[in-house]
Parts: C-alpha cells; sequence; structure tokens
C-alpha cells in the first residue's frame, strides 16, 4: 500500500513545530506534524501534572495547554509517541519519504515539504567524574522539580552558565532541597544586567531571573560568578565536588579549589541546536558558537539549501521558545505560499508581521549569549582520562592520540576511537569532541568548520529489527 | 550503592487524589509509585539512582539528560530490550532491573 501523502511533513511538535502546523493547516496546506513524546509541546510546554503545579509554573502550563488544543482543533494530522528514524528523497516523485516508528502510526508517510523542528537540549560539558550516578544536566533537574516534584538528591551543587543555571537552582530550592551553592561561570554585574542590549525591552525575563535570585537568597544559597566545577567525586555515586574560580575564559585558578559534600550536581552549560535531522537530509550547515554549535544554512524567510525544506525554532540555533513560536508560524505562511495557498502578496504582508517580532526575540537572544557566552577554558576541565563519549567510554587521551596520529575531522575520531557511534549517536558528545579536537590540533590557525560534525545517518535512533522489517519495500 | 527514601519531604509525591498508588519491582525488590511517573522518577524517589553498568569498563550510570537523548539511564523493563527509563512511564506489577554489563 503506498503510504499517504502529505503537503508537508512537520517533524517536532514543540512550540515551533505545533505553531508550523497549525499555520499551515489553517492556510490549507495538508499537514502531518510527527513527536516521539506522548503530547505535543516539546520540553517547553512539557505537561505538568495538575497536583504538582505552581504559580512558577502555572503561566507556562497554561500556555501549553492552549498550544495543545489549538494543535488538536487544527486540521493537522498528528503522529505523538512516534519516533523518526529515517528521510529520503524518492527522485522519481519529488517528495519526501519519512520513516516513523510508533504504536499506531503507519511505517511510512509523504510529503512535498518538510519542516524540521527538532528542538535543542543541554550542551554536554566534561569535567572529571561527569559520568558518576548523582550528575544530571539542568534539563534533567528541571523535569524533575516541574514535572514530578521529585528531588534528584538532598544536597546539590548547581554549575555551568547561563539563565538555565539560575532557574534549576530556583527550582529545587523550592523543593527543599539544600543547595551548598551555585557557581555561575560568568562574572556579571547589574550594571552589564541593565545595560545589556534590548533586555530591558523583556521585563518577564527579568522578572523571571530576579524572582529565581530572590528564591535564592532568601534561602542563603550562595550565587558564586567566576566559579565552575573542576571536578566530581564518588565510586557508585556522586559524593563530593570540587568547585573552583575561573577567570574571564572560564579556566580554573589554582589555588582557589573548594570541596563541597554533595549527592547532586546539576550542570548547565546551555543549549545546543538538535541537527539531526537536517544533517541527514542534506541542509548546508555552519558552525556558530553563539546559537549553541552546528546549524543549518537559512534565509530570512527560513528556507534552507534544500528545496522545500525549512527548519525551525531551537534545532536552527538557540534562540527560545517565543522566537521558535514566530519561526514555527512564519514557517507556515512560508510553505503555504510556497504550494500556491496564498498569494506573493499576501505571503509578504503575513511574514512582515511576523518578521518585525523575530527581530526582537533573536536581539534577547544575541544579548544573553553576550552575557553567558561558551568560555574556551570550559573545554580544558577534563583530563587524559576523562570519558568525552559517555556511550563508548572514549576519553579525551584516547581523542588526544587520534589527532597525534592525524585525525583531523570528527568522523576520522569517531572511526578511530568510536566516540559517537554509541546509543545516542553522537548527540551527547559532539560538541564535547569537537572542542577537544579543535584544541588538540591548536585550532586558531584552522577555521573551526574544517573539523566538522558527525556523519549523520538512519537510522537515527537505536529501532528493533521488527520495525526495520515492517518498514520493508513490499509493505 | 543504592540508598532508599532521598526524596525529600517537600518534594515527596504524595498519595494525592490526582495520582494512583502502584507498586512496581525493581531487581526483586517492591517498590511503592505513583501512576504517570517515569520509571526513572519513581526509581529516583525511591533513591536508586544506579540503573546500568557500561560495558567496556563496568562503571555504573544513571538519569543524565532526563529527556531521551543521552541513552544513559538504559534499564530491562518486563524482560524487553533495554528501554529508557526516563521515557517509560510505569504501571503497576512492572519489573525492571539494572542492566548489566554481560
Amino acid at each position: 500500500m503506498t503510504p499517504k501523502a502529505f503537503d508537508l511533513a512537520v517533524i517536532g511538535a514543540g512550540p515551533a513545530g505545533s505553531e508550523a502546523a497549525i499555520s499551515a493547516s489553517e492556510l490549507g496546506v495538508e499537514t502531518a506534524v510527527v513527536d516521539s513524546y506522548s503530547y505535543a509541546g516539546g520540553q517547553y510546554f512539557r505537561t505538568i501534572p495538575p497536583a504538582f503545579q505552581t504559580a512558577h509554573t502555572k503561566r507556562v502550563a497554561d500556555q501549553g495547554l492552549a498550544l495543545r488544543r489549538r494543535l488538536r482543533h487544527s486540521a493537522a494530522t498528528v503522529y505523538l509517541g512516534t519516533e523518526v528514524w529515517g528521510i529520503f528523497m524518492n527522485k522519481q516523485e519529488g517528495r519526501w519519504w519519512v520513516a516513523l516508528d510508533g504504536p499506531d502510526t503507519p511505517c511510512w508517510l509523504r510529503a512535498k515539504s518538510l519542516i524540521l523542528a527538532g528542538g535543542a537540549y543541554d550542551k554536554p560539558v566534561a569535567f572529571p567524574g561527569w559520568t558518576l550516578p548523582g550528575v544530571i544536566t539542568c534539563g534533567a533537574a528541571l523535569i524533575f522539580a516541574k514535572s514530578y516534584r521529585i528531588a534528584p538528591g538532598r544536597r546539590a551543587l548547581v554549575t555551568g552558565s547561563g539563565p538555565l543555571v539560575l532557574s534549576a537552582a530556583a527550582h529545587l530550592s523550592r523543593l527543599g532541597i539544600e543547595i551548598v551553592a551555585v557557581c555561575e561561570s560568568s562574572k556579571l554585574s547589574p550594571k552589564s544586567i541593565l545595560s545589556a542590549p534590548g533586555l530591558l525591552g523583556h521585563p518577564r525575563v527579568l522578572q523571571e531571573a530576579w524572582d529565581c535570585f530572590k528564591s535564592l537568597t532568601s534561602r542563603r544559597i550562595p550565587y558564586k560568578m567566576g566559579w565552575s566545577i573542576l571536578e566530581a567525586f564518588g565510586t557508585d555515586h556522586v559524593n563530593q565536588a570540587l568547585i573552583g574560580r575561573v577567570d574571564s575564559d572560564g579556566f580554573s585558578i589554582p589555588g582557589t579549589e573548594q570541596r563541597l559534600n554533595v549527592d547532586v550536581i546539576v550542570c548547565g552549560y546551555g543549549l545546543t541546536p538538535n541537527t539531526r535531522l537536517p544533517r541527514m537530509v542534506g541542509c548546508r550547515m555552519s558552525h556558530m558558537t553563539e546559537c549553541g554549535g552546528w546549524v543549518p544554512w537559512r534565509d530570512r524567510r527560513l528556507r534552507t539549501s534544500l528545496p522545500n525544506v525549512y527548519v525551525v525554532g531551537d534545532s536552527a540555533g538557540i534562540r527560545g521558545s517565543e522566537n521558535a513560536i514566530l519561526e514555527g508560524r512564519l514557517s507556515g505562511v512560508v510553505v503555504a505560499g510556497s504550494l500556491g495557498h496564498l498569494s506573493e502578496r499576501r505571503v509578504d504582508h503575513l511574514s512582515a508581521r511576523i518578521t518585525g517580532k523575530l527581530k526582537r526575540t533573536r536581539r534577547l537572544a544575541k544579548t544573553l549569549y553576550s552575557l553567558f557566552p561558551q568560555r574556551p577554558g570550559w573545554a580544558s576541565l577534563a583530563k587524559t582520562s576523562t570519558p568525552l563519549c559517555r556511550c563508548e567510554e572514549a576519553s579525551l587521551g584516547e581523542i588526544e592520540t587520534a589527532v597525534a596520529e592525524g585525525a583531523r575531522s570528527l568522523d576520522d575520531v569517531k572511526m578511530v576511537t568510536r566516540a559517537g557511534m554509541g546509543s545516542c549517536q553522537g548527540r551527547m558528545c559532539e560538541g564535547v569532541v569537537f572542542s577537544a579536537v579543535s584544541r588538540a590540533l591548536g585550532a586558531d590557525g584552522l577555521p573551526q568548520g574544517s573539523i566538522g560534525h558527525y556523519s549523520v545517518r538512519p537510522p537515527l535512533r537505536p529501532l528493533s529489527l521488527g520495525a526495520l522489517a515492517k518498514a520493508g519495500p513490499d509493505k | 550503592m543504592n540508598r532508599p527514601n532521598r526524596q525529600t519531604d517537600s518534594g515527596r509525591l504524595s498519595a494525592s487524589e490526582h495520582s494512583r498508588s502502584i507498586t512496581i519491582h525493581f531487581d526483586g525488590h517492591s517498590l511503592g509509585a505513583q501512576e504517570g511517573q517515569t520509571v526513572a522518577a519513581a526509581l529516583l524517589a525511591a533513591g536508586i539512582t544506579v540503573f546500568r553498568y557500561t560495558f567496556r569498563y563496568h562503571k555504573p550510570r544513571g538519569l543524565f539528560c532526563g529527556m531521551g537523548v543521552c541513552y544513559e539511564c538504559l534499564v530491562n523493563i518486563d524482560g524487553e530490550t533495554p528501554k529508557r527509563a526516563c521515557l517509560i512511564k510505569v504501571r503497576d506489577g512492572m519489573r525492571i532491573s539494572t542492566l548489566l554489563d554481560e
């Protein structure tokens, strides 16, 4: 049986993907939207059981409910709990074939256009002991604190850089967990915050930050700026953290170390775009540290280097949920125009209204990055024996040896060390190994882009043979 | 080593009217859990933090990213292929075991 054909397949139903699907289907585009979670809304609009909602989570939860309701009432076909494990171009037909794996979903769907909205995840930074149970990301801490009201330990160190560190610390402190310190790599003064371009135009962001900050100060939790985790200790579980002062490049300052007894370390160094899908289909990519790593090239209408392929939201660069919503809406309009559902004039008119607002959200993202930039010193935390690839347990030493023996790209390193070949398919280690290879090559003289990225091939996720067999050619 | 009851009092998932208490089994021990929780949430609430041991160096691993990206929280569930504990919801009577390095 030939799979059902749509005008548009949207992959990812977070803020960007949901808005894209709603906007496109409202304009007459026959749309399918797929998400691996059992609900739409992504990480930002995670469902929170009513029993666990607080004043701090209610506004976002209500927004999430409204988004889900609009998606449900839209004409879009929604496949939830469904992984996309491959996307293939059928050249004869000129359509994309999207391979699905889900409980009650077809194995394939076909579409003329693709909107890829894979979101983002915590950008890992490797330090000695970072693989110990009890060391978790800010994302994990926020999910457990907000969605389940479960404290991941009793005594926590929260470390890293950026707004999520503050937010995770505040949410954990409100659960009553003891936070021994919050280490923020950047050093900010009230003046640097108030003079940051455009930040005063976002009172809600400032208010949220202030609320978080008050949650910490009212509990006398030290917010240590210019400090960082250096090492985690423990055998079967983390029991101690070594922290120290870092300079403005993020390198540790010897002689400032302190040991803290903790049973959980929450670390967050900003987010990195999930670009598996655009890379797999062959979109041209560029490395932009300020956007979180590798991002697809796009024009102002969010078109990639491939015809009829769009990438929106944080998977095209870390700019936040409000930006993702706007980009989703814009892509829906542009797709509708490309399929002839809207006149060029109408597309221009609708786009202009959205791009005006996008200027504001992008400026905010830039400002936040300038306050909490990625620091070169973060890559110096790992020791020779520290595993950089958590799945294959390839250490920094092995990666440096590979480079010394002639590896020049991420794929070279992958072939020699197996870094990036485990269950997570390189999602966790790619940025860490990228930094390590850059350092080992003395990348000052080399364009960072020349190191490249891991090649991405289907299946995107570990896939059972049964699922693969079901997708066979005669099905 | 896994220690029981690491959950703080104010973080405790009370058996409220909104979620039903169920029983799950981890490595042969019975644990209370709340319907709607993920396996990872139920294990963490019970103080269990080691979910698997690595294949190469037999090191303990547990929850890391919490959102299905890192595959560190793989556990055996009801005799199926290893699953990510942070994504799978608990069911009454579910049998979970540590993913060993064998």
